[in-house]
């Protein structure tokens, strides 16, 4: 049990007092902008960087381990406490917390997501402690080939399955590499599309790309359809469960964890996938299904325990791969590029120390985030009540601090402007937004391994598919977009009375519910052709293209 | 791409259906989005126009310099647009974003948009000059009227407060120099 002595040697060196102080000021931060309405985990994550420029490594991911796990759990609040929620994986949790916060069930729905969150965070962290040197131990021995397979999977998947419209996925992934383009080439020296300002030519920081996208692309969108009068928030007191309510919860946050985990751990992404699946299981499996669509506490614990579980397994192929398939799995990669130490199977060779401080940093991030919000949860319902000016007026001030501080440069305030306003746009025409900060991010280290691959075989294309992770990724891939056009127009054929699909008006998850075929959840295996394929028809607008995840 | 393009527009059609953000007349309506088109097709130009004048040096005749991966990416670009215009075109569209705070029945406001965009360029151009505590003042004051504060006095106050804390915070507890500007000596 190798990883069991060096979690242990992460926890000595993360549990000093300094640290722990680090993570509580992670978590509280994380938390007190998570509940913000209006701003996700990934813009959480993305103007709050900033604060761990001074610090070194070790507290600096410390605190963002904080900030992370605080900024999901403040965007479950908000959406159990406001209406419609934020961000895309709190769509379902949303479904019926709000739903229960508005009977009166607030503090159970509340409990009931900090409790799961807890509990699927953990497990899920444990997960990855036991999969991370696995997939490192096959990792090491890939080629250039093998990585650049697993990149254009991973830019397949972000682009394709999330959002409801492949062209814009695609259209929004071939933006973000065009931005990722900016700059000096690595290989030759060369500047491409730096049209001679010498500020570009060490390309665009993903800092001011992230900030731009998440921050002030959304503040543009919501200033420009800014909802009068006061927001209905509903108040709460402090989280507690009966015990029929943990009798109702153990047993989804279980399941979710489940469901949650292996699709946050293959780089498909998104916990979108997951926290459905997990909401309809639930709602098949529950004693009470008549109590969906009216504040089911398993629709809230079953998602939450997903989406949790499902942000735990990113940091699998994050940390070991050096693949973000997530929005702030995207801004996480920046941080540890701003420390010089990029994420993949050589990080765990190199800086074991570091890797294992951090996963248990997320250890105890999850487990102050329990100990210190269910106190403090009637203080967030609070924060909801902001005046919506001074909010969105703080969130450009915060990202103008954010991009300035990234390079000290004003200029960087110009490049966020022309790229918040590029937020702007695939917000109004529903383009995903994280193919863009993907494909940003991956872009140039996509281009270095294709460069890599052809330089050992000299330029013979057939060493793409040299190596079998390739080969079986590509098959995959073709399986995937192929099969379900396939499957769409036999059904289409067939069907005569059974599609009620298109016709629904994504007011919500409980009408689309029944048309999913459930049986098929827990079999992952299966699930993500289904997917991809069903859920854009039955809810298009619950599940938008990850805007704010 | 063309099994993509044919199934999108299936995809999209609810979309149309739902009050969208527009005051255009019911025929040009979502067909705003061929400008998106346009800019894809902009996009892709520049790069193949960037591609083609990177400098042809002995060290990238080797087996792939750095011109073939911008190529790639101007004919994914110009894919995208061609694929998007039928889309539009044939009636697709995706949902616009919603979330807490927006009310898509409205359409949108440009002058607060407008304005914003404006306060942050002025804010990139004069914070230099002016300092990160006087600038950032004003941004957030302004963008706060903006954004609809009744609150002239309030709003400046806590624009004030957040720029000299923010400053003190970077300056003393990260130690992270920001410019002081015009306050240079009296902060």
């Amino acid at each position: 049990m190798e990883n069991l002595s060096l979690l242990m040697d992460g926890f000595a060196n993360a549990l000093t007092l300094q640290n722990l102080l680090f993570a509580l000021i992670g978590v509280l931060l994380g938390t007190a902008v998570g509940v913000l309405p209006g701003i996700g985990p990934a813009m959480t994550v993305a103007l709050l960087l900033p604060l761990t420029y001074a610090l070194d490594v070790t507290s600096a991911l410390i605190m963002f381990a904080g900030i992370y796990y605080g900024g999901m759990y403040g965007g479950s609040t908000t959406s159990i406490l406001l209406n419609t929620p934020g961000e895309s994986s709190s769509v379902v949790t949303a479904l019926e917390g709000n739903k229960m916060a508005k009977a009166g069930r607030g503090a159970q729905a509340l409990a009931t997501a900090a409790i799961g969150s807890f509990v699927a965070g953990t497990l899920a962290t444990g997960g990855l402690v036991f999969v991370a040197p696995f997939i490192v131990s096959i990792a090491i021995s890939l080629g250039a080939p093998s990585y650049f397979a697993m990149m254009v999977f991973a830019f397949v998947a972000v682009s394709t399955v999330l959002g409801s419209s492949r062209i814009r996925g695609l259209a929004s992934l071939f933006i973000g590499l065009t931005i990722g383009l900016v700059g000096m080439d690595v290989t030759t020296g060369q500047p491409r599309l730096t049209f001679g300002q010498p500020l570009l030519s060490g390309g665009i920081d993903v800092v001011v790309i992230a900030v731009a996208l998440f921050a002030v692309g959304e503040a543009l969108w919501i200033a420009a359809h800014l909802r009068n009068g006061k927001p209905a928030t509903i108040p709460v007191g402090v989280p507690w469960m009966a015990k029929d309510d943990w009798k109702r919860s153990w047993k989804p946050w279980l399941r979710g964890t489940v469901i949650g985990f292996p699709f946050g751990a293959i780089p498909a992404g998104g916990a979108e996938i997951p926290t459905f699946l997990s909401y309809v299981t639930e709602k098949k499996l529950s004693k009470h299904p008549e109590q969906f669509g009216h504040g089911a506490i398993e629709g809230v614990a079953g998602p939450e325990a997903a989406n949790n579980a499902s942000a735990a397994g990113t940091l699998v192929p994050l940390l070991t791969l050096g693949l973000p398939t997530t929005a702030t799995a995207a801004v996480m990669i920046a941080a540890f590029n701003q420390y010089g130490i990029p994420p993949g199977p050589l990080l765990f060779e190199t800086e074991p120390l570091l890797v294992w401080t951090l996963i248990a940093s997320l250890f105890i991030g999850n487990t102050l985030l329990l100990a210190i919000n269910l106190p403090l949860a009637p203080l967030w319902a609070k924060l909801l009540r902001i005046p919506r000016p001074y909010l969105y007026g703080g969130i450009l001030f915060f990202a103008t601090l954010g991009a300035y501080a990234a390079g000290m440069q004003t200029f960087n305030i110009v490049i966020l402007l022309l790229i918040g306003a590029l937020g702007y746009m695939a917000r109004r025409f529903g383009f995903p937004v994280l193919p863009i900060i993907v494909g940003a991010i991956l872009g140039p280290e996509m281009e270095r391994q294709l460069r890599r691959s052809l330089q050992i075989s000299s330029g013979d294309p057939a060493a793409l598919v040299s190596e079998p992770v390739p080969v079986v990724i590509y098959t995959v891939l073709a399986v995937f977009l192929l099969v379900p056009p396939l499957v769409k127009s036999i059904r289409r054929r067939r069907a005569g009375t059974r599609t009620g699909t298109g016709g629904t008006d994504g007011t919500g998850g409980g009408g689309a519910g029944p048309t999913i075929p459930a049986p098929d959840a827990p079999d992952s295996s299966r699930v993500p052709t289904r997917v991809a394929q069903t859920h854009p028809e039955h809810h298009p607008s619950a599940f938008h293209p990850d805007a704010r995840a | 791409m063309s099994s993509s393009t044919a199934g999108t527009p299936v995809t999209g059609a609810p979309a149309t259906g739902t009050p969208t953000v527009s005051r255009v007349p019911a025929v040009l309506r979502g067909r705003s989005e061929l400008g998106v088109a346009a800019l894809l097709a902009v996009l892709a130009t520049i790069v193949a126009w960037d591609a083609a004048h990177i400098k042809q040096l002995s060290i990238n005749v080797g087996v792939m310099g750095p011109q073939v991966v911008p190529n790639i990416i101007a004919v994914g670009l110009g894919l995208c647009a061609i694929a998007l215009t039928v889309d539009v075109l044939r009636g697709g569209a995706a949902d616009a974003e919603d979330g807490e705070d927006i009310d898509l029945s409205q359409g949108a406001h440009w002058p607060t948009v407008f304005g914003l965009a404006g306060v942050i360029l002025a804010y990139a151009l004069t914070m230099e000059f002016l300092g990160y505590v006087i600038a950032s003042a004003l941004l957030f004051y302004g963008s706060s009227l903006l954004l609809g504060s009744k609150r002239y006095l309030w709003a400046l106050v806590i624009g004030a407060l957040l720029a000299v804390g923010t400053f003190y915070g970077f300056v003393l507890g990260l130690g992270i120099p920001l410019p002081a500007g015009l306050l240079t000596g009296i902060l």
